[in-house]
């Protein structure tokens, strides 16, 4: 497609830009910063916020420059008295009814907020309190919403509704009633919310945030009664060092492992052994299912927020999600048996802690199939349900980590580069790159294609699956057997998957879906901002690392060996069922079906707050 | 059946025509929503119920609302040959009489409103018939002259729910001849030329918008009638439907045929209900005739209606949001583009257009584009309608040429206010629109003056507002209005109007500051210039509008905490207190009264009027105007109790005390001294206020005594010189000096005032008779009303003939009339108006009534006749008739040519007084045009340092109690210009009182005080009204019904 160029002037100079663009993002090529509350590239349009205001000649008021487009000869002033005042009196308008709680706040110094506010010079005191205070919603064990310093920029509706095609939240009310609000205002914890998270990586301020568990984390490492050991997903240590200061994308692993063991963590282990093991579990169950002919094709099971949203939207297919658990979950469960009894520790004593780069892996770690070490030892200890502990105690988002990094003093980026403790540390490349969208796929073919054809792997990058096109797919050759694999990332672009899935047209043999933009490493627990030139950053140091890995497969790391040798003994082996394997549930989008029932639950949800 | 060609057309229009003039006498009922609210439908039953039992052979039917709401109920009548004839305000016992008269082929006068004798439908053209002459014709009364109907041409003619009715007039002709004669292309043509704009309220070009729409190539396309209709005082729209509903399908078919669009939803309000059910019966009835459906009148065009119904949200008029309503989301305008041209309704290309521009189609293929245009400005053509409502006799809709001046409709149409009250501004273009001011009346109303004044023409709603609305009030309305409307998307109007709100609130509590002030303007321009759609960038033109045009409204409320209209309840404490100028806490002595506390009851009254006993004689009692009692029964007489009071103390003596007090309390010497040239009413009361206040005050005056008018201009038989003298006793006793017999500007200079003093106060009053520049008016036994009456008061009798005129109808002149009569003479008023416009105090011309005055009015004075010796001997005068109104409303008098002559011996000219203050000049004083002060107000501050004025000197001449309240005014501002901190509330106390509210009215009628005969009266100069006795006062004080008395309820928001 040829780019038209059209002639425009910005403040007084000539420019030349693609026609039809917006004046938001011509002035952003010419280095003119427009500020604006609501917008966000390729998530928002809603141009509520009234910040980004220009003067546009022949037009009677000021225009908003993020959805107005240039045209030839149209002459733009980005800075008069009339635009300041505009844009400072909307700011002062919206603090007017903003808490003015900044330094408790969690996105206290990140608030694009208070960024601008400071920006525009904006004094405060011209205007009162219109609103009444409003409950917040904590009814979600991942996200919580306090609509008293929401904004309504619209850009959680946006990315839930658009790009993740939940819809569980919208406008309710008008005027200066106006709220953000779930169905029937039930509460983000009782309605179809798949806890991805994204709503709060947009959010410009500090209403939707993620739940914080730091406190009871910092409580449990204090106690000499318990033995509190850590594991660490892929994409935190190419975040974590993002939220500590750093670039984007850093590479922080030795950096992480040593700053949570100052942290106090008895053991630093890797949620990547973990994802090792899923390989080793769900590489043979997609051999399983194609050589008896099972329920293809086989979808995987890592993202918890995608598996929510599965039992919300497609009740009826869920045969097609793989039964094993995520890596976090298959971490908990081996920690509390295998781990346990080789070290000599009382399950009940262990708590493990989870660094994730999600939220919604906060829901998945209290759902209550996730018990599996305790029935494990139940029968054989005598236990009873007093006694009962979850497989994974507590998940810290790579944002919480860094506040608990804070608050200890730790001084990151001196800190020297460690190794992780073993057994459940030692880890392949094909894990690391769970982190990326594609990662699964890569990974599980790299082992897959070597226990079919017993050869090894020619060419072991996977590259047409890497990258962040919305959709991408790959064709593998398994002894003569080709087999059409997929790959999404987004809701959005599962739905589409899915519902090919639906109408009996999917010519795929196994999908790999992640809820987030890129992946895990654009997980709505990530640092913020999480933008897609970030998120860019974050995937090469994601395959950086995988190429640097001594063993990039994962059948080929040795304490995965030595874990069935000693205790699982084989892949989908009897163990391996009740400890990694899970089911699922049919749930639907209305969760509550009667009227009564929604009652009940919303005066409930009052009730909590 | 269905129509398949002009034959078919022809033969249902001539059907339809025997309907509507038919060969036996036939009743139409009035049955728009007005109506039915009237009565219409049991007017209906009673007209058949008289028909059955007469078994007369008369047809009843229905009709459209012919749009004088103030008249409702209306009835047609027809007897063949003979004009239509309409009656107004008819109720069921008329129904008998009505069918009676009918029978006998006689149609019932007195209840007639007009008649029509032919009538043009603007599609056609029909004869009734001629004759009954001495009812008027429609358009010669006044609701109905200038108007134009167009679009309402077959409102309250034709029946709405029968389409042969519509025919008959030429319905659906224009679709015939568009479907069969002409190309989309030439209808567009037509369009083009009657260059006309959307009548939704923006006035964008309609042939542009259709032109858009009809280059989109798609496989569907929608039409849109936009009949959300939602300003607060708007119903026009509802109207033309319920009248009218085939000239919308009308309209909306031609659209869509030039448009290419096969499909059209009508966008209305559920609160519309008659509306959507004749609208519904329309479109079967055009189902049935192939009007509507596939091969519409036997062309290959094929169309197809639905509609929906809003659930009121004003917002939903935006096209954007309407079109999100209609697709069953919530209405929340999107930002534009694409337009709904582009990418309208379930996405495809979609034109919108109000219901009045489509019925205006019809008209426009009839009579040509051409023709159309000819009708209203070179840029605003054709008609519009609008609903004239608020503070208006008659209110309704009134349907005129565009660039018809303002004046016309308030004045000429709707006839004013109907009382005394005088009208303010117009809202129009309701919550979007703005207030425009009495001055601007003559603005033509078009689309771009009405910009130009800072208000949109809307959608036609037209409010009128009187001297009893608020600005600030009204703003606060319209706000609150779409503060709750705004769909809560944008910040500037979901946050900004909340905060406009906010102060407004702020401002009617008497809570907010002039920053708030600063704040709200700076607010309504920033919502103005930054809101996404049309409802928040038009939300502050009410604001906008009225800080325009009544910023000293505002002001008047945050500095002095008043609301002069009396709306803003926080800012007094009674309408009575309120609108007294003097503020005078009138339920709080009434209550002490009632509670036996009268020396209580007296100082109350005496804190806020050194002269209760004098005022209570004379006052023009401001506060009777507003007083709820007048709701039940008559004012409560507030000035004669406070008279009572007095005389009774001062009676018994007692005051002593009260002004013992007031001497003890005086504050401690502030050695400012101050001066006060003139010791009429507002000398005075500065000098009691400031002298209490502990400066030292001396007042000059050129007369001998004090008290100005009140000792030289009002006669003795309303108040007794004793009672006025008794009074300012207590002014030299709180220490004010005297300096009598001094012109200031003469014997003292005010340069030396202004040197030997802190502060120096005009109070010089207006009592410069204005000259009446007529010939003759030298001649011997001319004399000037006031200088009459001052000379008189100083004792000094005039020579006066046997007949006297007094030309004039003020309370000099009246006061002049009054005297001569009682000097012997007979005595004529002459006036150039009629006695309801006469500016006297009322009681004052009643009394001149009963004591034989004559009066001649609409009278000019046209010239003054002598003899040879240079004495009167009679005065020439105009017949004068009303012809129009002048810039305050008031009706014109003009020379009908006729002329009289009136002998007499003298002549008294009393056309009113202005201020004369000659020495103004040499030291610089900024006048005014005419002569008195200017000053800042609120603190009466002139242009020169420490030289303060008040009173009729500065307002021209006004009430005794004005003069004293600006007075007041002027004190507490000088007080504070001295002392530089609030000190005036010392002066006042609490005095607690009951507060309990009258649950039913007490102390039964009015009470009058008991008059002097007539007989005795007018032989002497002897006080007429003897006052109250403490029994009847108790009683008058009885009366009262408390509305001081507030109770807080708590009432919890949702």
């Amino acid at each position: 497609m040829v780019t038209t160029m059209v002639n425009i002037k910005i403040n007084s100079e000539d420019f030349q830009v693609p026609d039809g663009i917006t004046i938001l993002e011509a002035c952003k090529r010419k280095g003119i910063k427009i500020p604006t509350l609501c917008y966000l590239e390729d998530v928002s349009r809603n141009s509520s916020c009234g910040v980004c205001v220009v003067e546009v000649k022949g037009a009677r008021s000021l225009v908003r420059s993020c959805i107005t487009c240039v045209h030839e000869g149209t002459e733009i002033v980005t800075n008069s008295a009339r635009i300041r005042d505009a844009r400072k009196t909307n700011v002062e308008l919206i603090l007017a009814n903003h808490p003015k709680d900044c330094l408790s706040c969690l996105r206290n110094q990140n608030c694009e907020l208070q960024a601008i506010a400071s920006d525009l010079g904006v004094k405060n005191g011209r205007f009162i309190r219109t609103k009444k205070e409003l409950p917040c919603d904590e009814t979600s064990p991942a996200i919580i919403r306090d609509p008293n310093k929401c904004i309504l920029c619209g850009r959680c509706i946006a990315v839930c509704g658009n790009v993740q095609t939940v819809h569980a939240i919208g406008l309710s009310g008008r005027g200066i009633k106006t709220r953000i609000s779930t169905y029937q205002e039930l509460g983000l914890g009782n309605v179809a919310c798949t806890n991805c998270g994204q709503c709060a990586l947009v959010c410009p301020t500090g209403a939707i945030v993620e739940r914080d568990d730091t406190d009871e984390v910092f409580e449990d490492l204090m106690d000499p009664e318990k033995v509190v050991i850590v594991q660490t997903a892929p994409a935190i240590r190419v975040g974590i060092g993002e939220a500590m200061g750093m670039d984007s994308g850093a590479l922080v692993t030795g950096r992480m492992v040593a700053g949570l063991r100052r942290l106090g963590f008895s053991k630093v282990f890797d949620t990547q052994f973990a994802a090792d093991l899923t390989i080793m579990e769900e590489g043979h169950e997609l051999i399983n299912r194609i050589t008896n002919k099972g329920v293809l094709p086989m979808i995987t099971s890592c993202s918890p927020g995608w598996i929510k949203f599965a039992e919300h939207f497609f009740p009826n297919l869920l045969d097609h999600l793989s039964t094993c658990k995520s890596p976090q979950q298959m971490f908990g469960a081996v920690a509390k048996t295998y781990y346990a009894a080789k070290a000599g520790i009382d399950p009940r004593k262990i708590i493990v802690v989870s660094i994730m780069p999600c939220t919604a892996k906060k829901y998945e770690a209290k759902r209550p199939e996730m018990m599996s070490a305790f029935e494990h030892w139940k029968d054989k200890k005598g236990w009873s349900d007093d006694d009962a502990f979850y497989d994974v105690d507590y998940v810290l988002t790579t944002r919480e980590l860094a506040r608990m990094f804070k608050e200890s003093g730790i001084q990151f980026s001196e800190l020297p580069a460690e190794d992780f403790d073993n057994p459940l540390g030692e880890s392949t490349g094909a894990a690391v790159i769970f982190g990326a969208t594609g990662g699964v796929m890569e990974a599980a073919v790299r082992t897959a294609y070597e226990v079919v054809t017993g050869k090894p792997l020619a060419n072991i990058n996977l590259t047409a699956v890497r990258g962040m096109e919305e959709i991408k797919e790959a064709e593998i050759d398994m002894n003569g057997t080709k087999i059409k694999v997929a790959v999404a990332h987004t809701l959005g672009n599962a739905r589409k998957l899915f519902e090919q899935v639906e109408r009996g047209e999917s010519p795929y043999t196994f999908i790999e879906v992640m809820s987030c933009p890129g992946g895990c490493l654009g997980g709505g627990g990530q640092p913020i901002p999480t933008t897609w030139e970030i998120r860019m950053k974050r995937a090469e140091s994601i395959y950086a690392e995988d190429a640097n890995k001594p063993i990039r497969k994962s059948h080929e790391n040795p304490e995965i060996a030595v874990l069935y040798n000693e205790f699982l003994k084989e892949p989908l082996g009897h163990v391996s069922h009740h400890l990694l394997h899970t089911t699922y549930k049919k749930r639907g989008i209305f969760v509550w079906k009667s009227n009564g029932e929604a009652k009940k639950k919303k005066k409930e949800a009052e009730h909590a707050v | 059946m269905k129509i398949q060609d002009a034959s078919m057309l022809e033969k249902i229009r001539q059907e339809g025509m025997a309907a509507i003039v038919p060969d036996v006498p036939k009743i139409s009922v009035g049955m728009g929503t007005c109506g039915i609210g009237n009565g219409a439908k049991e007017m209906y039953e009673s007209l058949q119920k008289a028909i059955k039992t007469k078994r007369a052979k008369i047809e009843l039917a229905l009709v459209g609302c012919f749009g004088f709401c103030a008249e409702e109920v209306m009835v047609n009548c027809y007897v063949p040959g003979q004009p239509l004839v309409i009656l107004h305000k008819v109720s069921p016992k008329d129904a008998e009489s009505i069918v009676n008269g009918l029978c006998r082929g006689m149609i019932p006068l007195k209840k007639a409103l007009c008649r029509i004798e032919n009538w043009n439908f603007y599609t056609s053209r029909v004869e009734f018939g001629t004759g009954l002459s001495s009812v008027p014709l429609w358009n010669e009364i006044p609701f109905f002259r200038g108007q134009k109907k167009i679009v309402l041409r077959d409102s309250g003619l034709i029946d709405p729910e029968d389409i042969k009715e519509y025919i008959a007039v030429g319905g659906y002709s224009a679709l015939m001849k568009a479907l069969t004669q002409m190309t989309p292309d030439s209808v567009l043509d037509e369009i083009k030329k009657s260059k006309l704009r959307g009548r939704g309220g923006a006035g964008f070009p309609t042939a542009i918008k259709w032109e858009m729409m009809k280059k989109v190539e798609t496989d569907k396309k929608y039409i849109i009638c936009n009949a959300d209709e939602g300003d607060p005082g708007a119903y026009m729209n509802r109207n033309e439907i319920e009248s009218d509903p085939h000239a919308l399908i009308e309209g909306m078919l031609i659209g869509a045929y030039v448009m290419g669009a096969f499909e059209g939803v009508m966008y209305v309000r559920a609160e519309y209900p008659l509306a959507v059910e004749r609208f519904k019966k329309a479109v079967a009835a055009a189902k049935e005739y192939g009007i509507l459906g596939k091969n519409i009148l036997g062309s290959s065009f094929s169309f197809d209606m639905s509609y929906v119904e809003g659930a009121g949200a004003f917002v939903c008029g935006e096209e954007t949001a309407l079109i999100a309503s209609i697709e069953g989301r919530a209405g929340r305008p999107l930002p534009r583009p694409p337009y709904p041209a582009q990418k309208g309704l379930w996405g495809k290309p979609t034109n919108i257009n109000n219901v009045e521009t489509w019925i205006n189609i019809p008209v426009i293929l009839t009579i040509g584009g051409d023709a159309f245009a000819k009708f209203g400005t070179q840029t605003s053509t054709g008609t519009k309608v609008f609903s004239l409502v608020g503070k208006i006799k008659n209110t309704g809709l009134v349907e005129l040429p565009l660039g018809t001046p303002l004046e016309n409709i308030i004045y000429q149409m709707g006839e004013g206010t109907g009382n005394k009250k005088k009208i303010r501004a117009v809202q129009t273009g309701g919550p979007s629109g703005g207030c425009i001011p009495v001055e601007h009346f003559n603005t033509p109303v078009d689309y771009e003056s009405l910009t130009k004044l800072g208000t949109i023409m809307g959608s036609g709603g037209m409010v009128v507002m009187d001297q009893d609305n608020c600005m600030v009030d009204v703003a606060r309305y319209f706000v609150e209005v779409t503060y709750a409307e705004s769909c809560g998307k944008c910040t500037p109007c979901r946050e900004g109007l909340a905060q406009a709100l906010a102060i407004l609130n702020k401002i009617t509590h008497g809570e907010a500051t002039m920053e708030d002030l600063d704040t709200l303007e700076r607010l309504a321009y920033v919502i103005r210039d930054s809101a996404l759609c049309g409802l928040g960038q038009t939300s502050s033109n009410p604001v906008l509008s009225t800080l325009r045009y009544f910023r000293d409204e505002y002001e008047k409320h945050i500095i002095q905490r008043r609301c002069k209209a009396g709306v803003c309840e926080s800012l007094f404490i009674a309408l009575c207190e309120n609108s007294c100028p003097m503020h005078m806490n009138i339920p709080g002595y009434l209550q002490l009264l009632k509670e036996g506390r009268i020396e209580e009851a007296f100082e109350l009254t005496l804190r806020d009027n050194p002269m209760p006993g004098t005022v209570g004689r004379i006052c023009y009692f401001h506060c009777q105007m507003r007083c709820r009692r007048d709701m039940v029964d008559d004012p409560v007489s507030q000035g004669d109790i406070h008279r009572y009071l007095a005389d009774t103390m001062y009676k018994m003596g007692k005051e002593k005390e009260v002004y013992q007090r007031l001497i003890k309390e005086k504050l401690s010497n502030t050695r400012k001294k101050i001066a006060i040239v003139g010791a009429g009413p507002a000398g005075l009361t500065a000098a009691y206020y400031l002298v209490r206040l502990g400066h030292c005050v001396t007042v000059y005056d050129n007369h001998a005594k004090a008290g100005g008018i009140l000792q030289y201009g009002i006669p003795a038989y309303r108040l007794p010189k004793d009672n006025l003298n008794k009074e300012l006793e207590l002014f030299k006793k709180l220490g004010v000096k005297f300096v009598f017999n001094t012109h200031v500007g003469k014997e003292i200079t005010i340069k030396n005032l202004q040197k030997q003093n802190d502060a120096v106060f005009f109070a010089v009053g207006a009592q410069k008779d204005i000259e009446l520049d007529i010939p003759g008016r030298q001649l011997d036994g001319v004399i000037q009303g006031y200088e009459f009456l001052e000379k008189f008061a100083r004792g000094k009798k005039p020579h006066l003939g046997k007949k006297v005129i007094v030309v004039g109808a003020g309370n000099v002149a009246i006061d002049a009339a009054r005297s001569c009569l009682r000097l012997g003479a007979d005595v004529t008023i002459v006036y150039r108006r009629d006695k309801d416009e006469m500016p006297a105090n009322a009681l004052e011309i009643k009394d001149a009534v009963d004591e034989n005055i004559r009066f001649m009015f609409l009278s000019a004075p046209h010239r003054v006749i002598g003899d040879i010796k240079g004495k009167v001997t009679g005065l020439e005068i105009h017949k004068m008739k009303y012809d129009g109104f002048d810039n305050n409303g008031r009706k014109k008098p003009v020379e009908t040519g006729e002329t009289a002559i009136v002998e007499c011996n003298t002549i008294i000219l009393s056309i009113g007084q202005k201020v004369e203050f000659e020495p103004a000049k040499e030291i610089g004083l900024e006048l005014r045009k005419n002569g008195s002060i200017k000053v800042h107000q609120p603190n009466c501050r002139t242009n020169l340092s420490k030289v303060y004025a008040g009173g009729d000197a500065v307002t021209g001449p006004a009430t005794v109690s004005e003069a004293m309240g600006l007075a007041r005014q002027a004190a507490e501002a000088i007080d504070i210009d001295l002392m530089k901190e609030k000190r005036f509330h010392k002066l006042f106390r609490d005095f607690k009182y009951k507060d309990e509210i009258v649950p039913e009215p007490e102390g039964g009628k009015k009470i009058n005080p008991k008059k002097l005969p007539v007989k005795e009266r007018i032989s002497s100069f002897q006080e007429i009204h003897a006052g109250y006795s403490g029994e009847e006062a108790l009683q008058e004080a009885a009366r009262c019904l408390r509305c001081d008395v507030k109770c807080h309820s708590q009432v919890k928001e949702d």
